[in-house]
């Protein structure tokens, strides 16, 4: 569906994406996911066909995007940096769009329809908040109905409930069947829609997995209370995880699993005030996954 | 063609700079037309012929704007980033700068033949239009000169991409860049480069120089010049045809930023 194959881009002597390989499944919500600066906006420019490769390839559906026919009816991309004239209503940018793209007038407001802005598309787009702006590079992507999207960071500038209804838009795009590659800095975000994960780091490729496994992989410390907490931590310690004590009755549980420490506790007739598998941040899931690539 | 109706369509839907652009045009036709009209004394021989030629001179003005709108069709999709969406559309970016040159041809042309048809309209308060073969050939000559700088705008913005740095280039090598090279090199050698340089050939497309005099017979002498109306034609589309190459292979060789 989309494949990148050992893409190198150097601007000068700095490299922004370095030998990177991955391939997306197709019906499916991949996450590309990275840091900032971590190269996730020249590769889907690269794919997007804006920015040329130092040497690799990149494909979607089968081909260059160059050579795609009528690109607009195969993919749709929201890039981060989408801008827009400000001196044009929302409305009319669309019929821009439309217009060479060669899709009918119609479609405009069906789009602006489906992201929510149709009285706003009538104004300028330079007094645009920027969910709104966001929300009309969706509907700009939508316009040709592609099986495949390609969204950098879509969710920026969007408030809580504008990411859950891009949330519930992007899961019934996707139950359509439809391809969608999605990135982000915000882990979080991600774990909520994608399936599946692709993570780079400075350029370089890091990791390819199910949400489900990374989860797992980026999950931290157990943190546990209990009234009985020395006599748990010395059970837990004689297992081999490493226990720490933060404050009075709660302890900090490295190298073991929520799972592990309750039934630990049960077997024992301890009683536990709380259990919790505390989430490791995206930056603290990086490190263990550049440290891991690095011993290998 | 959707390209060419897209395009227009983008003039069309941002008003503010196009229309600003146009309307300025205007209205400097408009009064300069009216002036030099009002000015034209019939009771001279050939004065009312005079007057209307002086009108149409005034026209000479409109393809320094053509240039200008050329260079916004293309830079205007850079500095507001369009571009991107732009290229997402038609990737094949060689068919986006064919059409923004087809584009600004059109509207080059087109500006002309406004200004052309409002010149006339207040000039008509003062003086009789009687054209003869003259007129009509400035007439021409100046629609053929705005068409073809509106294509040199374009492939200038797309060779360029920063609409500020455009347009500073064009209006310091027209204005200081070329006279000044142009009298250098004339001082120092015998061959008349400085006539061959852009600004000097749409000159003698539209015959600003005020030095041109003009009878019933239309121009009867005028500076001397290196070169005759046909090669200045050629010459004007050869300045075009080569920035709108270079401005082709700026864009398909530079990344989106």
């Amino acid at each position: 569906m989309i494949e990148v194959d050992h893409l190198t881009k150097r601007y000068g002597k700095t490299i922004a994406v370095n030998d990177l390989s991955f391939k997306v499944t197709p019906s499916r919500i991949t996450g590309f996911l990275g840091p900032n600066g971590a190269g996730k906006t020249t590769t889907l420019k690269a794919i997007l066909g804006l920015v040329h490769p130092t040497s690799g390839t990149t494909r979607l559906l089968g081909k260059v995007y160059r050579d795609l026919d009528d690109p607009l009816h195969r993919v749709g991309a929201v890039l981060e940096t989408s801008r827009y004239h400000p001196g044009r209503s929302g409305r009319n940018h669309l019929r821009v769009v439309a217009a060479q793209a060669g899709i009918p007038r119609s479609r405009v407001q069906e789009v602006l329809e489906l992201v929510a802005m149709k009285e706003p598309a009538k104004r300028r787009v330079g007094g645009y908040s920027m969910g709104m702006r966001q929300r009309l590079g969706l509907a700009a992507a939508l316009l040709g109905d592609p099986e495949l999207l390609v969204l950098d960071e879509p969710a920026n500038g969007l408030d809580p409930a504008g990411i859950r209804w891009l949330r519930d838009l992007l899961r019934s795009l996707a139950s359509q069947g439809r391809t969608i590659l999605i990135s982000s800095h915000v882990l979080a975000e991600i774990e909520q829609i994608a399936d599946e994960v692709v993570i780079i780091h400075r350029g370089r490729f890091v990791a390819q997995s199910t949400t489900h496994d990374l989860a797992e992989r980026a999950a931290g410390a157990v943190r546990v209370r209990s009234p009985e907490a020395a006599r748990l931590r010395e059970l837990l310690a004689g297992t081999g995880m490493r226990v720490a004590e933060t404050d009075e009755g709660a302890l900090t549980v490295s190298d073991g699993t929520a799972e592990r420490v309750g039934e630990l506790a049960a077997a024992n007739g301890i009683i536990l005030h709380e259990l919790a598998t505390e989430r490791a941040t995206l930056e603290e899931a990086f490190l263990e996954l550049t440290a891991g690539e690095t011993t290998e | 063609m959707r390209l060419v109706y897209g395009e227009l369509l983008k003039i069309r839907t941002a008003p503010r700079t196009s229309l600003g652009l146009v309307l300025g045009l205007l209205l400097l036709i408009g009064v300069g037309s009216a002036s030099t009209a009002h000015d034209a004394d019939s009771s001279l021989p050939f004065g009312n012929e005079v007057g209307l030629f002086d009108v149409i001179r005034i026209l000479a003005i409109v393809p320094v704007f053509t240039l200008i709108l050329g260079i916004l069709v293309v830079t205007w999709e850079y500095r507001h980033g369009t571009i991107t969406q732009t290229f997402l559309t038609t990737p094949r970016r060689e068919r986006v700068v064919a059409a923004k040159d087809v584009v600004s041809l059109l509207a080059g042309a087109a500006l002309a033949l406004v200004a052309l048809v409002l010149a006339l309209i207040v000039a008509s308060f003062w003086i009789p239009l009687d054209f003869e073969r003259a007129h009509w050939e400035l007439i021409g000559r100046i629609v053929f000169a705005a068409a073809v700088w509106g294509v040199l705008g374009a492939g200038l913005g797309a060779l360029m991409q920063s609409q500020v740095g455009a347009i500073v280039t064009a209006f310091v090598w027209f204005l200081v860049a070329e006279p000044l090279l142009g009298h250098t090199i004339d001082a120092l050698t015998d061959v008349r480069v400085g006539d061959y340089f852009p600004g000097n050939v749409i000159d003698r497309l539209v015959n600003t120089d005020a030095s041109v005099e003009i009878g019933s017979e239309g121009i009867v002498a005028g500076p001397d010049y290196a070169f005759g109306l046909w090669a200045a034609g050629f010459l004007a589309v050869g300045y075009a045809a080569l920035f709108a190459a270079l401005g082709l292979v700026s864009a398909l060789k530079r990344d989106v930023p």
